[in-house]
Formats: structure tokens, C-alpha cells, sequence
């Protein structure tokens, strides 16, 4: 019986166990390598590359759970796995091009052994249905980001960076450690669904309950970098390597949204509940008496507007893309406050979206660090005449962080507001898109000094290898293409949004 | 400026331990085993302990040498320990070993070897308002603990639920640790892994 649940278990775990073995490789190999390679690379990529085959194998596989209820393997979880490998993927590419990483003296294996225990990270928390399962997952791919933060020591920057992010998360995750106690208390159960049954069925201390929803808030908070917990962003962003900086903006974001998601409908859902669908809509059914979507909707207000707000008096492109990183991760939040699976497919979908325009943004900015030593925006006036394929993919990334039509951002940030709009909060979307108004015009100011004043001083030309460009042209065009053709996109979001355990 | 005596129990931030142990001893003689007349050979060993326990305690923090209150800080763990083992809870008993007498003691060595510090003198000119939260929250810990002696005293909790003999055995936590959460247990050797890479990592000077 055990054994039977094991191999059964592992029979549905094989992109996690590639994974987990292609992290005890590299950390292996590279020991035989004298001089710095880039071996461990390459394998990194390989062991991607096969998970994502197997995930790929998934794709059709029924929702259940494995491991003693403690993992599902569901369509939500394979939509965040093929998002994670993606940007794993990507991640290695920056990396391989970064001139930043390239000069310095490290050898980088344990940097790729620890991206790749992120990744796995990620992939646990989008499908843990255990609370203990979700706190390891957490910790994991905490941990591997904290080191990797702090990865190349020659700056100072780097190591405060490191030091700020390791102080921040403790606090958070023991703060979340602290609420998952007060939820055993409540419920006797770590399970997400005998909570879900235990709170259905048994009246229990509302305010109990929400003080443990809170702390387990400041963990899910600080992955996503939501308001009140998004303070160690700036900072962390803008000292840790670009590759580094794009990866926590993105593979940890993501897995953060998939383990909020997951644990607040599926633990908080009114078990003894039919679903009810009213109008052609469907909702999830909560627990009544439970405002949990009222905080969410004040926590998505205050981190996009906080967002936005801040970055317009950025002047370091790093700085800003991470205030504009937690202005997002607002609209997201966004979605999430109408409870039903339109709004849950719209996050899905920007999620999607976010990963090719923001891995762009930052791919554009440490090409531009290579080539221009420079991360301030003042400094890089007129650039947009000096390498144009550069500059004009960047412009395709702010217009599509910021919402403009025919980009890729514009169809996320549609589907979230449409989905808005249609369970009635008209004012969330009002707010949103006063945002996204906001928003347009740091993005705009960046494209306004590449492209409207006439570079001084030196004014050759200055191009990259094909590698580069191929890199370049191979995130702005899905974020373009997304923007016009985007049935499959939204199809495979509205697909993935089957949740195991959710009607 | 506080009165030494009410000064120090702060400082170290360990004031909580003598109240700690007194609770668990008035736990114990009015709680666990119902007759406080009964002198079974058990209940003098509680007591034996618990009277340890407050003794180390004291001593911690009264001695001026840091090194000698840690010192006694770690006969005031293995005391609660043992206690913790009379009460059948085995594997409480050694995690309490295990974690604070081990880890978190080390811990305190070493920030004491890294300051440096020969007596606390230095410390006791610090602000006031810390230590006033301190003992601040040493008294918050201690009603709570002993609102909760008062209440089982008052017969609410006096029932021993069926399975509380036989939770805390190891057997009990080992049979769940490798059938249940035999997941959970071997993720956690990954997230080891990466936080001793990790750590490597971070204090290697250069990598060569």
C-alpha cells in the first residue's frame, strides 16, 4: 500500500525528480573542471530542457494528488511548470550573455544549482495542497534566492542586497510559519482540504482565523512583493546581478501567485456548498463571513499604486523596473479579488504575458549595462540612434508593461479588467486603469531619452552579436504576436484553471 | 534607570526563563499528576528537576561573567528537558536538547566570542525602554502560562485526552514522519542542500 502510493507518486513526479537530479549534477560535476566553464550551464539547460519534456507529457493527465495528499499534479500546476521552465530557460540565456556575470572571477556552478532549486522551488509551491509541503517549497526556493542575490561578491551592493532580502524573508516566513501554527490550531489539520472541511462545517473564532490569514499573508506578500511587504524589492533588485534581478521578478512572483491562489480557494472554499452559477458566471463559493477578497482588493489598491506612483521618480532603470514589478503583481492581485475561475484565467494569462515582457525589460537593460555601463536613464540619452534593434525592443516591452493595444500587456491587462467589470467592481477596474495612465508615463520617459534626444559625444554605432539579437528579437516578438494572436494563450489559462479539489 | 536586579533579568533577554520553569513546576504539582501529596518516585524527580531548573534560571541571570550565564542557561535546558521526559514527552525532550542546548546555545556563544564582551557592564548603560519591554513581555508570557495552570487548576482541562500518552513517543512521530510526511521529510534534505551550498557559497573568500 505505502509502496504502491510511492511509485505511484513518482511516476507523476518525473519533471521534479529531473530537476532535483540535475541540481545534484552540476553541483558534482563542475568539480572536475579546473578553469571556469560553462558546463554547469549547459547541463542546466539539459535538465530543463527534459523537464520541460516530461511536464510536457502532462498535459493531459487527471487532476489528483500524490505523496500522501501532499502534491497535486493538476492543470493549474503544469500551467505554472511551463512558465517556470520558460523563464529557468531564459534565466541561463541572460546569463550566458551577461557581461556582468562573464568578468567576474566566480565560477558558476552552485549559481546554476541554486537557479535550479529555485525553479524546483517554484514547481512545489504551484502544487503543494499541504500547508507543511507549501512552507518547504517557500523556504526552498527562498533560500537558493537569497544566496543567489548576494551570488557575485564583489560589490558591496551585491552582499546588501543579499543581507536585506535574508532579513526580510525570515521575518516573513516566520511570520508565515506563526499563521500556518494558529490554522493547525484551528483546524487539527495541515491538509488544505480537511481546513476547507473543517471551517465549512464547524464555527470557529472569525478573528482568530483572519489574524492567521494575515501572517500567512506577509509570506505570500513577500514572494509577490505586494504592499505592505514589498520594501526589500527596490533594494534587492537593484543590487543583485540583472539575471538574478530578472528571475526573482519573475520564476519567484509567479510561484508566490500560484501557492496564494491555490491556499485561498481551496482551503477557504465552503466545502457543504454546491457551486452556484448565477448569470452565466461562474464563482467559487467562500466561506461566508470570511472577507478575505475585501483585503486582497486593499492589498491590490495600495501595491499597484504604490507602485506607480514610486517609479515616477526613478532614475535607475533597475529601480524602476522593480517598482513597476510590484505595480504589476497589483494588477494581478487585481484579478484574484472577483473569486471565480474568469478572473483566475485572466491572472493566468497576464502571468503569461508578464514573463516575456518583464524578462524583456530586463534582458534590453542588461544589454544595455554591457554595452553602455550605465543602468541610469538620464544617461541614456539618444541611445535609441546608437543601436536601434535594442531601443526599439525595449519600447515594445514598456508599451506592453504599460498596457498600450497591440502588445501582449494590453491583453492581460483586458481580460483582468473585463473580468472586473463582469462580477460588478467597477471601481477596482476604475482604479486600475487610472494606474495604468500613471504607469505610461515612466514608462514613457524612458523611451522619450532613447529615442527623442539626439545622443552628444560619441554617436557610433553600436551592435551586438547575433546571439544577442536572436535573444532580443525571440522575447519582443511573443510579446507583439500575444498582443494579435492570443486564442491559444487565453484557451490554455481558461484550461489551467482547473484547481484539484475545485468545482 | 531601573533597579539592577530588575535591570538584568532584561539584558540578557532570558528573563523568561525562571518564570518559565516556576510555572511548569506549579504545572506539574497541581496538573499533571492530580495529588500533590502523592511522593511517588516520578514526582520527586519533577521536582528534583524543577528546582534545578529555577536554580539555573537564577544563576543565569544573576552571575556578571556572560560565559557563566550560558552556562547555567544550559543546565536550566537540560533540567526542562528531563522534565519534558518525565512527562512521557520523548521526543519534545530531545528536540529541546537538541535545538536549544545545541543550536541556539552555539549560537549565543558565539555572539558572546564575537563581542567580545568580559562583563556586562557595557550592556547595563543601555536605553531603558528595551529592558522595560522586556520585562514587559516576560510578564505577558507568564500570565499567559499562568492563566493556563489556573484554569486546568479550576478542573477545565483536568480530562487527559486518550491519545496524549502515546503522541509524543518517537514511534508514534517516526511511523508519521515516514509514511505521511515521508514527502515532506526528503524535500527537506533539498532544502538543506541549497542552504548549505548556499552558505558555502557565501563564505568562501574566492573561488579558484
Amino acid at each position: 500500500m505505502l509502496t504502491q502510493q510511492i511509485l505511484d507518486g513518482l511516476s507523476k513526479f518525473y519533471p521534479e525528480t529531473i530537476l532535483s537530479v540535475t541540481i545534484l549534477v552540476i553541483v558534482f560535476v563542475e568539480l572536475f573542471f579546473k578553469k571556469k566553464t560553462r558546463v554547469s550551464g549547459w547541463i542546466a539547460m539539459a535538465g530543463l530542457a527534459a523537464a520541460m519534456l516530461f511536464t510536457f507529457l502532462q498535459v493531459n493527465i487527471p487532476a489528483q494528488t500524490i505523496f500522501f495528499q501532499m502534491v497535486a499534479v493538476d492543470p493549474f500546476s503544469y500551467f505554472f511548470k511551463v512558465l517556470l521552465i520558460l523563464s529557468g530557460f531564459l534565466i541561463v540565456l541572460f546569463t550566458f550573455l551577461s557581461d556582468e556575470i562573464r568578468s567576474s572571477e566566480f565560477k558558476t556552478q552552485e549559481y546554476y544549482a541554486l537557479l535550479i532549486a529555485l525553479t524546483l522551488g517554484g514547481f512545489l509551491m504551484a502544487s503543494s495542497v499541504n500547508l507543511l509541503m507549501m512552507y518547504l517549497a517557500l523556504e526552498l526556493s527562498s533560500l537558493s534566492s537569497y544566496v543567489l542575490a548576494g551570488y557575485f561578491k564583489k560589490s558591496n551592493r551585491s552582499s546588501e542586497a543579499a543581507l536585506k532580502y535574508v532579513i526580510y524573508g525570515g521575518v516573513s516566513s516566520g511570520l508565515m510559519l506563526f499563521g500556518i501554527s494558529l490554522i493547525y490550531g484551528i483546524c487539527g489539520s495541515l491538509d488544505m482540504f480537511a481546513i476547507s472541511a473543517y471551517l465549512s462545517a464547524n464555527p470557529v473564532n472569525l478573528i482568530t482565523l483572519l489574524i492567521a490569514i494575515f501572517l500567512m499573508l506577509a509570506g505570500f506578500g513577500y514572494k509577490i512583493s505586494a504592499v505592505p511587504f514589498h520594501f526589500w524589492t527596490p533594494d534587492v533588485y537593484e543590487g543583485s546581478p540583472m539575471p538574478v534581478t530578472a528571475l526573482l521578478s519573475v520564476s519567484s512572483k509567479a510561484a508566490g501567485f500560484a501557492m496564494l491562489i491555490r491556499f485561498f480557494l481551496v482551503a477557504f472554499q465552503n466545502a457543504g456548498h454546491p457551486t452556484i452559477t448565477t448569470e452565466g458566471l461562474h464563482q467559487y463559493i467562500t466561506l461566508p463571513g470570511l472577507h478575505w477578497p475585501e483585503v486582497i482588493a486593499v492589498i491590490a489598491v495600495a501595491t499597484m499604486t504604490l507602485g506607480n506612483v514610486v517609479a515616477i521618480w526613478q532614475d535607475n532603470l533597475k529601480r524602476l523596473l522593480a517598482y513597476s514589478s510590484i505595480a504589476q503583481a497589483g494588477y494581478m492581485l487585481l484579478a484574484f479579488v472577483v473569486v471565480s475561475p474568469q478572473g483566475i484565467s485572466a491572472m493566468l494569462t497576464y502571468l503569461a504575458v508578464y514573463l516575456f515582457m518583464n524578462l524583456g525589460a530586463f534582458f534590453a537593460a542588461i544589454l544595455i549595462s554591457n554595452k553602455y555601463k550605465t543602468e541610469n536613464i538620464e544617461e541614456m540619452k539618444g541611445i535609441g540612434y546608437r543601436s536601434p534593434l535594442l531601443c526599439v525592443s525595449m519600447a515594445v516591452f514598456m508599451l506592453s508593461l504599460s498596457g498600450i493595444p497591440m502588445t501582449a500587456g494590453f491583453i492581460g491587462k483586458f481580460y483582468i479588467f473585463s473580468a472586473l467589470i463582469n462580477n460588478g467592481y467597477i471601481w477596482l477596474a476604475i482604479i486600475g486603469l487610472m494606474n495604468s495612465v500613471v504607469s505610461l508615463y515612466y514608462y514613457i520617459k524612458i523611451l522619450k531619452n532613447m529615442f527623442l534626444i539626439r545622443p552628444q559625444g560619441d554617436t557610433g554605432a553600436v551592435s551586438f552579436g547575433a546571439g544577442y539579437s536572436v535573444l532580443l528579437l525571440a522575447l519582443a516578438i511573443p510579446t507583439i504576436v500575444l498582443g494579435i494572436f492570443f486564442g491559444p494563450l487565453t484557451k490554455f489559462a481558461e484550461y489551467s484553471v482547473q484547481i484539484f479539489g475545485l468545482k | 534607570m531601573l533597579p539592577n536586579w530588575l535591570a538584568r533579568p532584561a539584558l540578557a533577554g532570558l528573563g523568561l526563563s525562571p518564570g518559565y520553569s516556576f510555572i511548569l513546576y506549579l504545572a506539574l504539582i497541581f496538573n499533571h499528576n492530580l495529588n500533590f501529596l502523592q511522593f511517588t518516585f516520578e514526582n520527586i524527580l519533577i521536582l528534583f528537576f524543577s528546582l534545578l531548573a529555577v536554580f539555573g534560571a537564577l544563576m543565569m541571570v544573576t552571575r556578571k561573567n556572560p560565559i557563566t550565564s550560558a552556562l547555567y542557561l544550559i543546565l536550566n535546558f537540560f533540567c526542562v528537558s528531563a522534565i519534558y521526559l518525565l512527562l512521557r514527552a520523548q521526543f519534545i525532550a530531545i528536540i529541546q536538547v537538541l535545538v536549544y542546548a545545541g543550536a541556539i546555545m552555539v549560537l549565543f556563544l558565539f555572539v558572546i566570542m564575537l563581542l567580545n564582551l568580559h562583563d556586562e557592564s557595557k550592556l547595563s548603560e543601555k536605553i531603558t525602554y528595551k529592558k522595560l519591554s522586556a520585562i514587559l513581555i516576560s510578564l505577558l508570557l507568564f500570565s499567559v502560562l499562568a492563566i493556563t495552570v489556573y484554569f486546568s487548576y479550576m478542573n477545565k482541562y483536568r480530562e487527559i485526552h486518550s491519545s496524549a500518552e502515546t503522541i509524543g513517543t518517537i514511534e508514534v512521530i517516526g511511523n508519521e514522519l515516514y509514511t505521511t510526511f515521508s514527502f515532506p521529510f526528503e524535500l527537506v534534505s533539498f532544502v538543506l542542500l541549497a542552504a548549505i551550498v548556499g552558505a558555502i557559497v557565501l563564505a568562501k573568500k574566492k573561488f579558484d
